[in-house]
Order: C-alpha cells, then sequence, then structure tokens
C-alpha cells in the first residue's frame, strides 16, 4: 500500500475536514462587510460555462444562421440571467454563430437555465431540420446563498459579528491586548485569532483531546485568567492553557465546575458531562444556598447589599436566589439561554434572554429585574437563526451570542452591548 | 432608562408567556412513538428480500451506520469512515476508519469487521483489511464509490451468532417483526448521544389508524398519504414533507416485441393525462414525471415531456394495424393504485388502446411504486434500474450528460413509462422539536427532541 499511498489521488476535500488557510479570508471579509454595512454581493464567473456551452453547441450547429432562446428555471437571479445570455451570444458569434429569426434560421436552439441539488446545469436543446433534437450540456457548481443583509436598526442591543464558521462555536472571548487577540472554542479546537491590518488572522489552532464522545447540543466556555491565557470548559472535559509561550494547551478528563456569570462572580456550577445542562449543584453556593434545580443558563445582577442570581432551569422556569430565597419566577416565556450585562444604564445591569417561540429566527431582549418582576427593557435583538450559545464576557460589559443561521448552517458569533438613552 | 417607556415591550413579553411554546434549549430524555403502514420483518440492511421501502432506510439509519454518509446537497462526508482516497484510475480505494468507535454489543469496529460487512453485501467487490483502512477494489473505475457507501445495504453490521449489531445512535430493545420495534438510545454513540431516550415504532398501520392514533395521542409521529398532505397542511396540522421522491410509473413485464408494440407504448405513454392525476387523484401531492429521476435530482428532467398529446398518441395508433389489448395490475392493497389505474385505462381508451385493470399477480404491465433510495443521482438511477428490472449501465458516469445518456437508455427500451413523483409526508406533535424531514424522505432523529408538555 505504500506505492498505493504514493500515487493516491485525494477526492474533494471533505467538508468536516476544514482548510485553515480558506477558512480565514471568507469570515474575515464578511466580518469586514457587516461592520461597513456594505451590500453583500456574491458575484459569479460565469465565463467558463458560457465557453464550454458555446463550444458543444457550435460542435452541433457548426457556423451559420441559428435562432436562439433562452429560458430560465434555476434560482439564478434576472441581471444574472441576462449577463449569461450576453455572455453565450458573444461566445457563440465568436465561434461564427450569426442570429436570425426562427423563421431563417438553420438551426434553433433552446437554452434552459435550470439546477440540481449541486450544480447549475444549462441545456441546449439543438433543432436542425427534421432530425430528432440533439441535447448538450453543461453544469457548474452552484454559489452558496448569498447572506441576508439587514437594515440597520436602533436597537439598544449591538451586535457585532465577530467570527463565521462552518464548525459549531462553543465560545468566545476577547482579549484586551495589542494588537487584539480574540480566542474561539470549537468542539474540537481553540483557535486563536489576531487583529491585524483590519482583519482577524488566525495564529493558532490547538486540537482539544477527548476520549469520550462528545454530547449532543454541545457546549462549552471559555474564562481568561490572569496567570495563563484561558482555561477553557467542556462537558467533562477541562483544558489549561500554557502561562508561557509557546502556546500550548493540556486537556483532560474532569467533572470540576464552570465560571458562572462574570470573571468578579466568584460562582461556579457542576456541568452534566453527558449532556447539556448543570446539574444545580453550586459551588461555592450562594451564602448558603449550594443547589438549584438542574438549570442550563445563570445570570447574575448585583444588589446593593447582595447578588440576585437568576437560573434558567431545564424545567422551562426562573429561579431567582439571593443567598436566602429561592423565587419561582413560573414561566415567562424565556428561553433556555441567558446572561447577565453590566451595562451602567437603567439600573445598572440587565439580563440578556432568548425567546422562546419556534421560528426560523431567534432574538434576545434585555430584561430588568426591579422587585423580582422581569420588565422588557430593550427591543428584541434578531438572529438569523437559533441561538446556540449565550454566555456573559470576562468583564461583564457584554456577551457572546452564537448562532446557527438557519439559511447557510454556519455559526455566526457575536459580541452583545447595551447602549443607553436609545 | 425609564420603564414606563416600554409598554409595549412589557405587554409583548406578556403575551410570550400566555401563547409560546417551549422553544428552548433541547431536552434530554422522553420515549418517540411513530405508527406507520410497511412492516418490514427484517432488521438486517443486507437483506435483499426486504422491499425497498422508504421506512425500511429509515429504520436502518437508526441502528446502523454506513461508512459515508451524503449531506443536503447530495455529497459524501465522513461518517464511520474518517477519510478516504483513491488511486489513479479510481478502482482501488482505501478508507480510513474513525477510530474509538463500538458496536451495540461492545465489541470495537475493526478494520476486520468492516470488510467483512462489505464482502456480504458486494460479492463481486474484493475487499480486505490493511492496518486500520478498509481497501476496496472493483472491476472497473468507482469514482462514485463514497456515494455508493452511502447506500443503506452498505451499513456496516456485525454478524454473530445469527444476531446482527451496528453501529448506530439506538440499540433494538425489543423486536417484534413486522409489528413493533422498541429502540434505546446509546450513551456511548460516536455521534453524540440522542436526545431521546427511546423510540417505539408500531407497524402495520393504515393511514386511518395512525390518524387515529395521533389524535388520542398515541403517535407523535405518522405517516400521511400525498393525497392528504395539503389538506392537513390546511387544516393547521403540522405536515412535514420531503421533494418529490417516490416514482410511480408504469412496467411491462417484458421488452418491446415488435416496431408496433414499440409504437404502441409510445401511444400509451402520449396519452396519459398526469397532470389529472396529479391534481385530482393526488391532490398536488407530487409533480408529473417524463423521466426517471425528478428535475430539482438531475436539472435536465424538464427534458423528458410529462404532458398529454393525445391527438399524437391517436395519430401513433392509427399507423398500429395490429393492437393488443393489455392489462394493468395494480397493488390492491393501495387503494390510491386502483383510482391512478382506471384513470390510465380511460386515458389508454381515449387513444384508442385496448385496456383492462386486474388486481391479479400477472398483468402486461404493472403500476409499481418505487422510492429513490439516494440523493445521489447516479446511485438513485442505478437501483431505481435494479428494482425495475432495468439493465444497469455498467460504465461510470463522469458527467451530467452522461447520466442523461444512460437515463435516455433505460427511458428507450420501453420497459417504463414514468408517471409522478411523490412526496413523502409525515404529521408531527407539537411536541416533537427539531424534526426534519430530508429532501430525500430520510428522518434526522438525532437532533429531535420531545417537549416536556403540549402547548
Amino acid at each position: 500500500m505504500r506505492s498505493a499511498n504514493v500515487n493516491a489521488v485525494y477526492n474533494a476535500r471533505i467538508p468536516h475536514m476544514r482548510a485553515p488557510s480558506s477558512r480565514f479570508p471568507r469570515a474575515a471579509c464578511l466580518f469586514v462587510l457587516m461592520l461597513m454595512r456594505a451590500p453583500m454581493i456574491l458575484a459569479s464567473d460565469w465565463r467558463p460555462p458560457e465557453e464550454q456551452l458555446a463550444r458543444k453547441i457550435a460542435a452541433a450547429t457548426g457556423p451559420g444562421a441559428v435562432a436562439l432562446d433562452l429560458v430560465n428555471r434555476s434560482s439564478v437571479n434576472r441581471p444574472d440571467v441576462e449577463e449569461i445570455r450576453r455572455g453565450l451570444l458573444t461566445e457563440l458569434a465568436a465561434l461564427g454563430v450569426r442570429f436570425v429569426n426562427a423563421d431563417q434560421a438553420a438551426a434553433t436552439v433552446q437554452i434552459t437555465l435550470s439546477e440540481n441539488l449541486q450544480n447549475y446545469v444549462w441545456v441546449a436543446e439543438i433543432h436542425q431540420g427534421n432530425n430528432d433534437a440533439s441535447v448538450v450540456m453543461v453544469a457548474t457548481p452552484r454559489s452558496s446563498p448569498a447572506a441576508i443583509e439587514h437594515p440597520a436598526s436602533a436597537l439598544v442591543i449591538h451586535k457585532t459579528l465577530l467570527w463565521i464558521d462552518e464548525s459549531r462555536i462553543l465560545d468566545v472571548a476577547l482579549v484586551n491586548s495589542s494588537p487584539q487577540h480574540m480566542i474561539v472554542l470549537e468542539p474540537e479546537s481553540v483557535v486563536l485569532f489576531k487583529f491585524q491590518d483590519g482583519r482577524w488572522q488566525q495564529e493558532e489552532s490547538l486540537p482539544l483531546s477527548h476520549s469520550r464522545p462528545r454530547p449532543r447540543d454541545l457546549r462549552g466556555r471559555l474564562a481568561l485568567r490572569k496567570d495563563h491565557l484561558f482555561d477553557a470548559y467542556l462537558p467533562g472535559t477541562f483544558c489549561r492553557s500554557t502561562p508561557t509561550a509557546p502556546l500550548a494547551i493540556n486537556c483532560y478528563e474532569s467533572d470540576d465546575p464552570w465560571p458562572l456569570g462574570t470573571d468578579q462572580s466568584g460562582l461556579s456550577a457542576f456541568f452534566t458531562p453527558t449532556r447539556n445542562f448543570f446539574t444545580g449543584a453550586l459551588s461555592p453556593g450562594i451564602e448558603k444556598q449550594t443547589t438549584v434545580k438542574a438549570f442550563y443558563s445563570a445570570a447574575v445582577l448585583p444588589r446593593d447589599k447582595y447578588k440576585l442570581w437568576i437560573f434558567a432551569t431545564v424545567d422551562g422556569q426562573v429561579h431567582l436566589l439571593d443567598g436566602v430565597t429561592d423565587q419561582t419566577g413560573g414561566k415567562l416565556g424565556w428561553g433556555s439561554d441567558i446572561a447577565s450585562v453590566r451595562s451602567g444604564c437603567g439600573l445598572g445591569g440587565q439580563v440578556l434572554v432568548t425567546s422562546n417561540i419556534d421560528n426560523a429566527s431567534e432574538t434576545v431582549t434585555a430584561f430588568e429585574i426591579a422587585d423580582r418582576e422581569p420588565v422588557a427593557v430593550s427591543q428584541p435583538a434578531e438572529f438569523s437563526g437559533s441561538i446556540t450559545a449565550l454566555w456573559a464576557d470576562s468583564d461583564g460589559t457584554g456577551a457572546i451570542a452564537v448562532s446557527q443561521n438557519s439559511e447557510t448552517g454556519r455559526y455566526e458569533a457575536y459580541r452583545l452591548s447595551i447602549t443607553c438613552g436609545q | 432608562m425609564r420603564l414606563t417607556g416600554f409598554p409595549l415591550l412589557v405587554a409583548s413579553s406578556l403575551l410570550w408567556a400566555a401563547g409560546s411554546s417551549a422553544a428552548t434549549r433541547p431536552h434530554y430524555g422522553g420515549t418517540l412513538h411513530v405508527q406507520m403502514r410497511a412492516a418490514p420483518t427484517s432488521l438486517d440492511p443486507s437483506d435483499s428480500n426486504q422491499p425497498g421501502w422508504f421506512e425500511s432506510r429509515n429504520l436502518f439509519s437508526l441502528m446502523f451506520d454506513t461508512l459515508v454518509s451524503l449531506d443536503e446537497q447530495g455529497k459524501p462526508e465522513p461518517a464511520l469512515a474518517s477519510s478516504w482516497l483513491a488511486e489513479p484510475g479510481n478502482q482501488r480505494w482505501q478508507i480510513l476508519l474513525r477510530r474509538g468507535i463500538t458496536f451495540q454489543d461492545g465489541a470495537p469496529v475493526t478494520s476486520d469487521a468492516v470488510a467483512a460487512s462489505l464482502r456480504r453485501t458486494n460479492p463481486t467487490w474484493k475487499v480486505f483489511s490493511e492496518g486500520e483502512a478498509v481497501i476496496i477494489e472493483r472491476d472497473s473505475a468507482a469514482p462514485n464509490l463514497p456515494a455508493e457507501l452511502t447506500l443503506p445495504r452498505n451499513s456496516i453490521v456485525k454478524r454473530e451468532g445469527g444476531k446482527i449489531s451496528g453501529t448506530g445512535p439506538f440499540a433494538v430493545f425489543q423486536w417484534d417483526p413486522g409489528k413493533r420495534l422498541s429502540l434505546a438510545a446509546r450513551d456511548d454513540y460516536w455521534d453524540g448521544r440522542a436526545f431521546l431516550d427511546a423510540i417505539e415504532i408500531e407497524m402495520r398501520k393504515s393511514f386511518r389508524e395512525q390518524m387515529i392514533s395521533f389524535d388520542l395521542g398515541k403517535a407523535q409521529v405518522i405517516e400521511v398519504a400525498p393525497e392528504q398532505a395539503h389538506r392537513s397542511g390546511a387544516e393547521g396540522r403540522h405536515v412535514e414533507s420531503s421533494a418529490p421522491v417516490e416514482l410511480i410509473a408504469l412496467v411491462f413485464s417484458h421488452d418491446s416485441q415488435s416496431p408496433e408494440d414499440g409504437r404502441q407504448r409510445q401511444a400509451l405513454a402520449l396519452s396519459i393525462d398526469r397532470e389529472l392525476l396529479n391534481t385530482v387523484v393526488l391532490q398536488s401531492g407530487g409533480e408529473p414525471a417524463g423521466g426517471l429521476l425528478p428535475n430539482w435530482m438531475t436539472g435536465y428532467g424538464f427534458l423528458f415531456p410529462a404532458s398529454i398529446d393525445l391527438p399524437l398518441a391517436r395519430q401513433v395508433r392509427s399507423e398500429i394495424p395490429h393492437t393488443t389489448s393489455w392489462t394493468l395490475g395494480y397493488d390492491p392493497a393501495d387503494p390510491t393504485a386502483r383510482v391512478i389505474a382506471e384513470r390510465i385505462a380511460l386515458n389508454a381508451r381515449d387513444a384508442g388502446l385496448g385496456m383492462q385493470i386486474t388486481n391479479a399477480s400477472s398483468a402486461d404491465l404493472r403500476l409499481v411504486r418505487i422510492p429513490l433510495i439516494s440523493l445521489d443521482a447516479q446511485n438513485a438511477l442505478g437501483e431505481l434500474a435494479a428494482g425495475l428490472g432495468l439493465p444497469q449501465s455498467k460504465s461510470a458516469f463522469s458527467s451530467v450528460d452522461d447520466l442523461y445518456s444512460a437515463e435516455s437508455k433505460l427511458l428507450q427500451s420501453q420497459r417504463v413509462i414514468p408517471l409522478l413523483h411523490l412526496r413523502t409526508a409525515y404529521e408531527v406533535s407539537n411536541m416533537v422539536k427539531n424534526w426534519r424531514t430530508a429532501r430525500d424522505g430520510s428522518w434526522r432523529l438525532l437532533n429531535v427532541w420531545l417537549a416536556a408538555e403540549k402547548p
């Protein structure tokens, strides 16, 4: 098999095997485009299939007078159809084909722009005299659906797109350094980026080792540290980066509790290693309270003399804990993911909450809790798919939200922040 | 920030609380109850005696994995295989296996076990293990091998002492052949444990029985007849449909015997009003078909005419000195099939052709329903040809032109007259979250979960 390996020809790149070099430019371009709010245009190069089809048609008709008609049965938009029509006419003319009305033509050519799952399929039916129609066709790969551009809106919750990836994004951490760095936690790796020349450039990708299968609806959390760069928490796995360069990561099986809220919160909770929720056991606890119902997420709102903790529990309820009482907020219509943000607006801190409405798109709304009654204080920020992660960021001034775009299937990581007075 | 500035928002948040469903992070646990008409008696994917039901394919996918799977665009992606590569010429392939996977009985998935499984279902292939890889050698170039490995019959199965074991996300808990199948989720499934704890599948249930069970809350997923799907959706029921993936066709019992026989078949094909069959009989539950494969799969399906042309049919008929009166057989267990057969007999008579319908086992031509078993067009055509008893192309297809030529050749044999491509449809309870019927009608149950309560 040695010789076989030497001469082997690889199949087309397997989608799950990312090509790191190709991933950066796409995502970075999207990032820059989003920042500039520029219209997004994914132009296709139709010239190769135009040349190919024109050659096939000319081979069948030969140079001479032809009547040509073009029909679009595909998802190609009208301007592109016109561009293709012009391109085909140009290519055919260069091959000696002249265009006339049907009654003067030696051949009639019906071109249909069609498509299948992977390709645009362009079909030419060629009629000459009383002969049966001959058929020639070419196929060219379909481009991915273009991203939908959302108009700018005056939202109190601000979304800043950080990264887009085919792979699930579990968490993102922005490191305050010069140049700025970004850490992206994915199921199988931690990827470190540097912001340089106006774009994120990948510096390193550190694989995460694990021996047990990952649970479905995989979750994970990054925590920035002072004595080393970061810790990464995944179900049943804990990973710590090295304190010194070169950067490396050590992972081992562990049920250590995950940090809740922000760096200053001082509360951790145990995560079920084979599921997608926290067990409810708290470490060290909220004063005397060391357990709560199994929950998906938690947020903290500082009060004058205590901290109010909010838990979105697995049974769909919301629990408010202050160290003494455990008050059930009932079914508020909140989703599973909540995160606190210290904005300095209103009461000083808000809770970002995902919606619980079955929809192709999801929303995040900011709530304040004055007298244990949550009140919506922002308009919902919309996402183009379901939200798969929502974590407070390390310093508590914002949150990281990850949504899976319902059209492209890609994961989009945003930093959410709240501004006052709008 | 003044709270009084947001009364509308407060109201909207209360409305969410009152009327929304629990569309939250997925919940683990619960048993999904499914009912179906089919009644498979074997759970072995290599059992060629089983009809090629969609349901069988869907059941196999719960218990078994293939080396490669197809994504929604029909592109191969890794499953039990982590990667694959071909030597120049595409005859010899090396398949590298994902590590650390076990069968349901706990035995590790080895290259020897994989090779043995593939050899059983593909006796003409040369398959052997080489370290952690499996080598497949074919008689001729097989550029489409990765897609071929996605076929249900190529599921990796361990056979020992008359028992079979797979690597899929669910293990058989109880199996009453043709009646009931109970499956339990595997905690150690390599691609992540399913959210559901268990699946209970009841078989041999008519559409009517299924609907009653659904309305009584005894089933959460049931099949819906294609002709009922539109109405059920209009009644506010949650119906999920595939793309048109089931071919209804007329298949002659033998090749054309003479030029006149061929002309008579041509006249019959021209006389059939497929549009009427689809809109009236099937309530737009499918699409008229002139070709074997649907247009969404090939991009050229529109080239095969599907429209009725009665004047031409009569003209062709008039050129035949002596015609034969045919018998048209149909499945008596399928009430829709009888209606379709009657309509075809009427159309044939309009064109001057004699035709009697029969539910006897022998007939000159039969009305058949055949599922398109793969999203890959080449595989789908090959399996379709095999299912219809048509000669299969030996050569590999390298382009869409090749595929078109192969399909044209099958149609030119005049053994088969395509009529319609039907959608498969399921009614799904609102408690079932993340249910998705794939384009090819396959289930994707790994991400399905059950809401704790009915909204």
